[in-house]
């Protein structure tokens, strides 16, 4: 690989001297070779134009799903990671939602095996109970030793609280970390989209932000109890908002990411019952997304993750009630949140540094000599996310064939860069 | 024949949330006409001569496929009768699949009834033909909220400004949404009741009155529409026995003479005779349900008439 000069880049670094402001930033053999005001360029260096371009630590996604083992068809590992590192990711974390789940040392260290030399890294989390049954405990420890980053069941709730408090309980005694996906099943009911005018209007069965509070009650008092961290997954409701901010304030070790697209869209979107709408949690009202987005400004929301669920377009192309749930995201993460309004330096305290600081990995730093793990990006750019540049196998996604702006040029990691120029 | 160039601001009859006023109006006024016609000793037109229709039916249904298969015969149109069980991704052909074989041999317009909530909406962005709504889950039921208000205009001589209570499982009821919808473009002014566990939570946003007390919905409406108890479509119980259902919202004759005006009783039918309504009350001459069947036929006619007046 050429050496690369970045010139004039805007770089978003909390913990870099240049940290909004302007700099050259050289990147030579996978490690950051120069950051300085003026770098001045070599022969064999190749030139980018940073004006109007933000440089960042690369974004970690903590929820994605991949198809590999067992839904190939979905989704693999090797165009995951392709989605991945295209939406800016050099990380992500991929949920067991395979077939078999990984709920043991051989799936994760398969998925350990299969990835390690992709520019992005992958981190499996494994599931919290053998085979997503919600019924016994997975083998933590071991998967903890293989490479699982973290312990979830998916977008399968742990409807057991007995269960889930010795999830927590156990992981506790390593350092492990559980992630909850909340919805009390019996309130949910077999709703298909948010409760509320909409889905009265539509005469569709509604699954409340009840199911979501109630659930995320719960678990509060467990970790509380317990004295456990806790992690929620795709938080969606004003509700939830609330009490995990009342949490925090309790001093609760508790974090919580949202899905970029419950930050744009509502239940209004499902008026023609097009099933690239049907996500889980269900697309929510306006004074939800106004929650969120205030959640996120004063910290009570940390992380923003993609929640990419490809499907066959056979899953989607279907009567609503009976298409799956969830869409693509990884690569419509940013652009979303160029759309949400969110200022640069957020954006990337919530897919960059946050993200890494509940999964306790290091922060990749900008001092030179270090290992180059990096994202360019800007918001200004258009870009169309169609079939020539769309890097899944999917494309279960409501943005499909539409203009996006807010666009990544570069990202390096593992002495790897992908060119989107 | 109807004496009028007006036509449908719509392709396809998918919900009342589709039509306009004046689409409604058209429609009555064309029913009236099928109506004399039905009342002839011939009682059949040749309007439809040449089209092919295709009723298919992924739920059960007896008398909502009667009455259209017999408004079609009486409009000479050709007609192909598919009952199906409706299929997930896993097994069985798809909707489109279904749907698009019918087509392949040449036919022109497709009623359906479904399960699911938007399938006619769904299958009309996907499929080259006009579709007829004949019930999508407990979404729509748009010819049967045509007939209901049909027949409150007959009875009434206008719809607009009557008070009408809807009573009984509003939540799992596509004839309560489409009423709802219809009643209200028509001038109407619309309440529900029911046990509270059937009542959505946000119905009020539809602009309705919503009533848990009987005999106040009862004592309120100029027209009573009695909804059938569908058991089938409730995946959990909402409420703990028939019994104590109608112990709490059945009608029987002793409420219905102690009101102090003579309201008029609807039921779109079946009747489960002693849970929503007693026998008594079906048989009153304050009853208008077997009005309500035979302006069915009068409607589904002016529907299915008037859209194929659309096709291009």
């Amino acid at each position: 690989m050429k050496p690369i000069l970045i010139r004039s880049v805007t770089i978003l670094h909390p913990a870099s001297k240049f940290n909004n402001k302007l700099a050259d930033v050289l990147i030579k053999d996978g490690k950051i070779a120069g950051l300085s005001d003026k770098i001045i360029a070599k022969d064999d260096v190749v030139v980018i134009d940073g004006k109007g371009k933000y440089l960042s630590p690369g974004f970690l996604d903590l929820n994605a799903n991949f198809g590999e083992p067992g839904f190939e068809t979905k989704e693999d590992l090797i165009s995951g990671a392709a989605a991945a590192i295209a939406g800016g990711f050099t990380g992500v974390a991929i949920q067991p939602s395979t077939n078999p789940v990984i709920h043991s040392k051989s799936e994760v260290s398969y998925i350990v095996n299969r990835t390690k030399d992709f520019i992005t890294d992958v981190y499996p989390v494994g599931s919290i109970s053998h085979n997503r049954e919600g019924k016994d405990l997975a083998e933590l420890y071991d998967m903890r030793l293989s490479g699982a980053i973290a312990f979830s069941d998916g977008t399968r709730p742990v409807t057991d609280s007995g269960l889930m408090s010795r999830a927590l309980l156990y992981a506790k005694g390593f350092d492990g970390l559980v992630f909850s996906f909340p919805e009390d099943s019996s309130i949910a009911g077999k709703g298909k989209m948010n409760e509320g005018t909409v889905s009265t209007y539509l005469g569709m069965k509604g699954i409340p932000a009840l199911a979501e509070e109630v659930h995320i009650s719960r678990d509060l008092y467990l970790a509380e109890y317990n004295d456990c961290p806790i992690h929620f997954s795709t938080i969606s409701s004003a509700g939830s908002v609330d009490l995990i901010r009342k949490a925090k304030k309790k001093g609760l070790k508790v974090s919580c990411d949202v899905a970029a697209h419950h930050l744009t869209l509502t239940d209004e979107a499902l008026t023609e019952f097009d099933s690239n709408y049907k996500v889980k949690p269900p697309l929510r009202a306006s004074s939800d997304v106004l929650a969120l987005l205030k959640g996120i400004k004063d910290g009570t929301i940390d992380a923003i993750v993609s929640q990419h669920t490809p499907h066959e377009i056979e899953f989607k192309e279907v009567e609503f009630e009976i298409a799956s749930f969830g869409i693509i995201g990884l690569q419509t993460v940013l652009p979303l949140l160029v759309k949400a309004g969110l200022p640069p330096e957020n954006i990337v305290e919530k897919l960059a540094i946050k993200p890494r600081e509940i999964l306790n990995l290091p922060v990749p730093s900008f001092e030179e000599g270090e290992d180059a793990n990096l994202v360019l990006f800007d918001l200004d750019s258009e870009w169309i996310f169609d079939n020539t540049t769309n890097r899944s196998k999917a494309s279960n996604s409501p943005f499909f064939n539409q203009s996006l702006k807010g666009k990544v040029f570069l990202a390096c990691n593992k002495a790897q860069v992908f060119n989107n120029f | 024949m109807a004496e009028n160039n007006q036509k449908l601001s719509t392709r396809h009859l998918l919900g009342i949330k589709d039509l306009s006023e004046n689409d409604i109006q058209l429609i009555f006024e064309t029913a009236d006409t099928f109506k004399d016609v039905l009342n002839r000793p011939i009682k059949k037109v040749p309007s439809l001569r040449d089209i092919t229709i295709a009723n298919i039916f992924f739920e059960n249904s007896t008398r909502t496929r009667l009455s259209f298969e017999l408004a079609q015969k009486r409009l000479s149109a050709d007609t192909v009768n598919f009952a199906a069980s409706s299929s997930s991704v896993s097994k069985g052909e798809t909707l489109i699949d279904t749907v698009n074989n019918i087509l392949a041999m040449k036919v022109d317009m497709v009623v359906m009834r479904h399960p699911y909530p938007g399938a006619g909406v769904f299958l009309s962005k996907k499929v080259n033909a006009q579709i007829v709504n004949a019930g999508d889950g407990a979404h729509e039921h748009p010819t049967q909220a045509l007939l209901d208000a049909f027949s409150i205009r007959e009875k009434y001589g206008d719809v607009s400004g009557k008070k009408v209570a809807i009573i009984g499982d509003i939540l799992h009821s596509r004839v309560a949404l489409s009423n709802i919808l219809c009643l209200q473009k028509l001038g109407a002014e619309v309440m529900v009741c029911g046990p509270t566990t059937l009542i959505p939570k946000y119905i009020k946003s539809l602009g309705v009155r919503v009533e848990f007390d009987l005999l106040k919905a009862l004592n309120w409406c100029d027209v009573a529409n009695m909804l059938r108890i569908q058991l089938e479509r409730q995946d959990i119980k909402y409420f703990p026995s028939l019994r104590e259902y109608s112990m709490l919202y059945g009608l029987n004759k002793q409420i219905l003479d102690s009101l102090d005006k003579e309201i008029t009783v609807m039921h779109p039918g079946p009747i489960n005779r002693g849970v929503e309504i007693t026998s008594d009350v079906a048989d009153s001459k304050q009853s208008i349900i077997l009005d309500q069947v035979e302006n069915g036929v009068a409607i589904r006619m002016a529907v299915l008439y008037l859209l194929a007046g659309q096709r291009d």
